[in-house]
Parts: C-alpha cells; sequence; structure tokens
C-alpha cells in the first residue's frame, strides 16, 4: 500500500458568515485518483485551493493538512513545485500562442532552456497538441483550451496533479481523451485529484470518491461500495406528472423506495423482477428500467432541490 | 514523507525574473502596436509646443527655455503614465476578467512574488518609455548627450513609485470604472501642478506645500537635474522622498493585494 500523498483533518474554511468548508478530513493514497463530488458551491474548489496556498484556511489549532509531509500555509512553494493544477477558467495569456504559453510556466519552474524544450515537444505530443503549436489562443477550440491547460500544469512532471472540472463543457470525445489521458498519468505514479459533477467521470477514473454537501463530507468510499451501500440496485423512472392508485399498492411496492418529482417518479429497488411487473402494469406512461448509478446516490445524498449558493 | 532531496524550487529572483519575463513577452508580442506610441507621443507634444506655443513663451523657466522645460518634464510624465496604466487597468485585468494570476500562483511563486515582479515590470515599463521620450528630445537637441543618458534609471524608478501607489489603489478598486477617479482626480492634476508645464514656484504660497507631496514633482526635479547635468544638496531630499515613497505605499500595496490573491 502506498503512502498518503494528502492528509487532511478539521478543515474549515469561512468566507465572511458563510462556512465554505466544515471540518473536513480526508487521506489521498500516492498513486491513485481521488475525487470530489458536489452540487455548485458545495466547497469543493475551496478545498483544492487550500492545498496549494492559494486559500487560506481558518486558523484552528488542531487542523491538519499535510501535501507531502508539508503544510501548505507553511511551504507552498515546497508543495507547488512537487504539484500541478488545473483550474476551473481556462486561464490561458491571449496574446501568446500554444508554446509561448507553455514557454513562460516552464520559466515559472525553473527549467533549463534545452529541458524546458523537449518538455515542451513532449506535453504537446502527450495531449495531441503538436499541430498546433503556433496557434493562437483564439483559434483553438474549448477542447485544445483544457488540453493546453492540462499540458501547462505537467510542466514540471508533478507528482499530484489537482484538477479542477477538467471535462466540464467538453464534448464526449475530448472527455474521454482526457479521462485517457489521467489513466496513463496515473499507471506512471502521479496521485490525482479532481473535482467533478459527472458521475460518470468519477466512476470512470476515481479509485475513491469523497461527496460533499455544503461544505461538509456526506460519505467517502471507492465508487462500487458507495454504490452497493447506499441505493438499490435498480431504478424505474416513470415520465410525467404520474399518479396513480398502483404507487399505493403496498403489495405490489414491497421494499420499494418511491421518489416523486413534479415530472418523474423513480421506484428504487434490488428486485428487478417487481420493478417489471409494475412497469408492465402502467397503461400510456413512458417509463425506463435501469441500473442505479453514482447519480442516485449522489442525489440521495445531496438532495433533489436546489440552495442558495448553487 | 518528506522529498527535499527532489524538491526543485526556482531561487528568489528567477521567482521575480520569470514573472518579469511573462509580462516582457506578453508586451513584445504586439511590438509594433505597442512600441511605436511611446515615441509618437512625445513627438507630437513638442511638434504642437514647439510649432505653436512656445513662441509666446519667452521666458526661461527655471534657467530653460519652455521646450527644454517641458521636454524634460514629459520624461517623467511618460513613466507615470505607463507605470500607472500597467498597474491599474492592467492588473485588474489579469486580476478579475483573465484569471492570469490563478494560473501563475499555481506555479512555484508567491503572491509577494508575483506583486513585486509587476512592479518591477511597471518600472522597466517608465525606463522604456522615459528613454523613448529621451530619443525624441536628443533628435530635436533639446536635451544634449551623455549625461542624460541616465535619465532612464530615474524612469524606472519613477515607474516602479507610481506601480506601488497604482497597486494599492487597484486594491481598494471593486469595479475597472473607478480607476477614472484616480486619473481625472490624482495623475491629471499631478501633471499640471508638479513642475512640468510650469516651475512650482510660481504657485501661490498655500498650494506650494501640495505640490511639495506630490511624488512627480521629485522625479521631475531628479530627470531635470540629470538632463542638464547641474545637481545640487536638495536633490538627494527628493531622492530620500522617493525611496521612501516607495518602501511605504509598496509595503501596503503588497500587503493589500495579497489578500485579494490569496483570501
Amino acid at each position: 500500500m502506498p503512502d498518503n500523498v494528502i492528509t487532511v483533518s478539521n478543515l474549515n474554511k469561512s468566507f465572511g458568515k458563510v462556512r465554505a468548508v466544515v471540518e473536513l478530513g480526508f487521506a489521498v493514497r500516492g498513486n491513485t485518483c481521488f475525487g470530489f463530488l458536489g452540487p455548485n458551491g458545495a466547497g469543493k474548489t475551496t478545498v483544492m485551493k487550500m492545498l496549494y496556498g492559494k486559500c487560506l484556511r481558518d486558523g484552528n489549532g488542531d487542523t491538519v493538512v499535510d501535501v507531502f509531509g508539508y503544510d501548505p500555509a507553511k511551504n507552498e512553494l515546497a508543495i507547488k513545485s512537487l504539484s500541478g493544477v488545473v483550474q476551473q477558467e481556462d486561464n490561458l495569456d491571449d496574446e501568446l500562442n500554444v508554446i509561448q504559453n507553455l514557454w513562460i510556466y516552464s520559466k515559472f519552474y525553473g527549467l533549463e532552456k534545452t529541458a524546458a524544450k523537449e518538455q515542451i515537444d513532449y506535453l504537446l505530443d502527450f495531449l495531441e497538441l503538436s499541430a498546433k503549436a503556433k496557434s493562437r489562443i483564439r483559434e483553438l477550440s474549448g477542447g485544445m483550451k483544457r488540453r493546453l491547460v492540462i499540458a501547462r500544469a505537467l510542466m514540471n512532471n508533478p507528482r499530484l496533479l489537482i484538477l479542477d472540472e477538467p471535462t466540464t463543457g467538453l464534448d464526449p470525445q475530448v472527455r474521454h481523451l482526457i479521462w485517457d489521458k489521467l489513466h496513463q498519468l496515473k499507471k506512471r505514479g502521479t496521485t490525482i485529484l479532481l473535482t467533478t459533477h459527472y458521475m460518470e467521470e468519477a466512476f470512470q477514473i476515481c479509485d475513491e470518491v469523497l461527496i460533499m454537501h455544503k461544505g461538509r463530507k456526506i460519505m467517502s468510499d471507492k465508487p462500487q461500495n458507495l454504490l452497493k451501500q447506499n441505493v438499490e440496485q435498480y431504478v424505474l423512472e416513470v415520465t410525467g406528472s404520474y399518479s396513480s392508485s398502483l404507487l399505493n399498492s403496498q403489495e405490489l411496492l414491497q421494499n420499494v423506495r418511491i421518489e416523486r418529482a413534479e415530472e418523474m417518479t423513480r421506484l428504487y429497488s434490488n428486485d428487478t423482477e417487481k420493478l417489471r411487473s409494475f412497469a408492465g402494469r402502467l397503461r400510456g406512461a413512458q417509463y425506463y428500467l435501469r441500473q442505479a448509478n453514482l447519480e442516485d446516490v449522489f442525489l440521495k445524498a445531496t438532495g433533489r432541490g436546489l440552495d442558495d449558493k448553487q | 514523507m518528506t522529498s527535499s532531496d527532489i524538491l526543485k524550487i526556482p531561487p528568489l529572483w528567477h521567482r521575480l525574473y520569470s514573472v518579469w519575463f511573462r509580462h516582457v513577452r506578453v508586451y513584445t508580442k504586439n511590438m509594433f502596436s505597442n512600441a511605436l506610441p511611446p515615441f509618437l507621443e512625445p513627438l507630437l507634444f513638442l511638434l504642437g509646443v514647439g510649432l505653436g506655443l512656445s513662441r509666446y513663451v519667452t521666458q526661461t523657466m527655471e534657467g530653460l527655455s519652455y521646450i527644454e522645460f517641458l521636454g524634460t518634464g514629459l520624461l517623467m510624465t511618460s513613466a507615470m503614465f505607463t507605470a500607472s496604466f500597467e498597474c491599474t487597468f492592467g492588473t485588474f485585468i489579469r486580476l478579475e476578467f483573465d484569471k492570469v494570476y490563478d494560473g501563475m500562483l499555481a506555479a512555484p511563486i508567491t503572491a509577494n512574488n508575483l506583486i513585486i515582479g509587476e512592479i518591477l515590470w511597471a518600472g522597466t515599463k517608465g525606463f522604456f518609455f522615459s528613454f523613448a521620450v529621451l530619443c525624441i528630445l536628443t533628435a530635436f537637441k533639446i536635451v544634449s548627450l551623455p549625461y542624460s543618458l541616465f535619465v532612464p534609471l530615474i524612469g524606472f524608478i519613477t515607474g516602479v513609485m507610481f506601480a506601488t501607489l497604482a497597486l494599492l489603489v487597484t486594491s481598494f478598486v471593486k469595479t475597472i470604472n473607478h480607476f477614472n477617479f484616480y486619473f481625472t482626480g490624482l495623475l491629471s492634476p499631478m501633471f499640471f501642478f508638479s513642475g512640468v508645464v510650469f516651475p512650482i514656484t510660481n504657485l501661490p504660497g498655500k498650494i506650494r506645500p501640495i505640490a511639495e507631496v506630490l511624488p512627480l514633482t521629485h522625479s521631475v526635479r531628479l530627470a531635470r537635474a540629470i538632463c542638464t547635468n547641474s545637481y545640487s544638496v536638495s536633490l538627494l531630499g527628493d531622492l530620500l522622498y522617493v525611496i521612501i515613497f516607495i518602501l511605504v505605499v509598496g509595503f501596503f500595496a503588497v500587503r493589500r493585494l495579497r489578500r485579494r490573491l490569496v483570501n
């Protein structure tokens, strides 16, 4: 078992009266991918920022934040030199072209000229941007910009890669390409920390997932375990404002959990036959029977309604 | 688990240099549109004044012809304005709109490094802009070489000084339009009342102390002394003012702006 690369306990952060992160604790093992799931405003980004010193945590005496043995409050430079960060916005220099954007960052990391050139060539190739080396940033698609930001974050061959919603707003091809690259990086020993809204993403690439809501940890485990332990195996989704006496039938719906929204009724159960036979009795209503996924866990944990931060 | 054996943290000078380098790289990317105006502006100014106004101004000012007096003043106002633009609008855009600083702060650079790199870059622009004015002044034989070659150094110091003030202002500003108050409220008056267009000895006795407080006054005196190669002991006071201004205002600017970068 590799050692923990990140250890955090009793982490708090307030912005004025708003408590963005509340008594959070987690540990990330080396060479794994750790995912933060949570609605907008859950505090995921704030946690990432506190790890590399972009955000200051509240001063509690018993808070521990340890990244590679360093505390970001005292040794941010050490942590930054061992990490790469992909932020939510594509904060590239629009005035410069692709290669110049990377060139500037090679200076930030103190790379020698020849080493920098090699590394830039390698990164352009790794993220399939070689053909765009001389392009201006404005000419790049959203997916290319994202890949360039990732390339930039890999300039120092980081041992820890922090990604804040790396695939939000991207098309499926680019998303899969990025997942593929992250898998490759993990194979080479990079520890990956990411935040995402995409359950599929968390399921595909994370070894462990932490679900956050309103600054607090709701649950944390391997994605498969979260599924097994927190939600029924199957879901029957009935579309439309369906209300029928069938839903009140105790006999038909024993061990079935029902969730009602305005335009959708969901029935959860481990017994697929029971759901199927129920579906058979629905005359005229549209329905869809599927396996439960992480999204169901997530919605169950964080609720379907929006709060004022979302 | 510590890993100090493989840590590669660039030394302080390199961190400051890399921030400075970033700005140079972005600025020189549009060489034509960025480097031409600093030469054109003093040229237009001198043509306008030289062809029009100066024949009506026959008195000497502090022993200089009007065009000499004004020209040596412009060396410093150009440094003042470029540093001020860079560290108000420029800094604010990088901070709030382009989010350039967010990316930079993920690299091994502290917020302090970043802000000081910013100030050094504004100083460099002050150097370059006063050098551009110097080229024009020399071409028109308004100032003479070689003494005046040192004046871009005062341009650098003036750039640094106004960068610290601009960054302090920026640390308070919530929307970019607020900078208009700074430019019309402070910099424009400074242009007129710091001994650039007329000697401050001509100001009414009650207003004169105010002119002495304005930072540009001291830059202009230093620049004029270099151009005319005539030094006096009182210049040490001007130099001291500039140094103390940079240290004090710079201290508060870094402290306040850091809180906007790392919150």
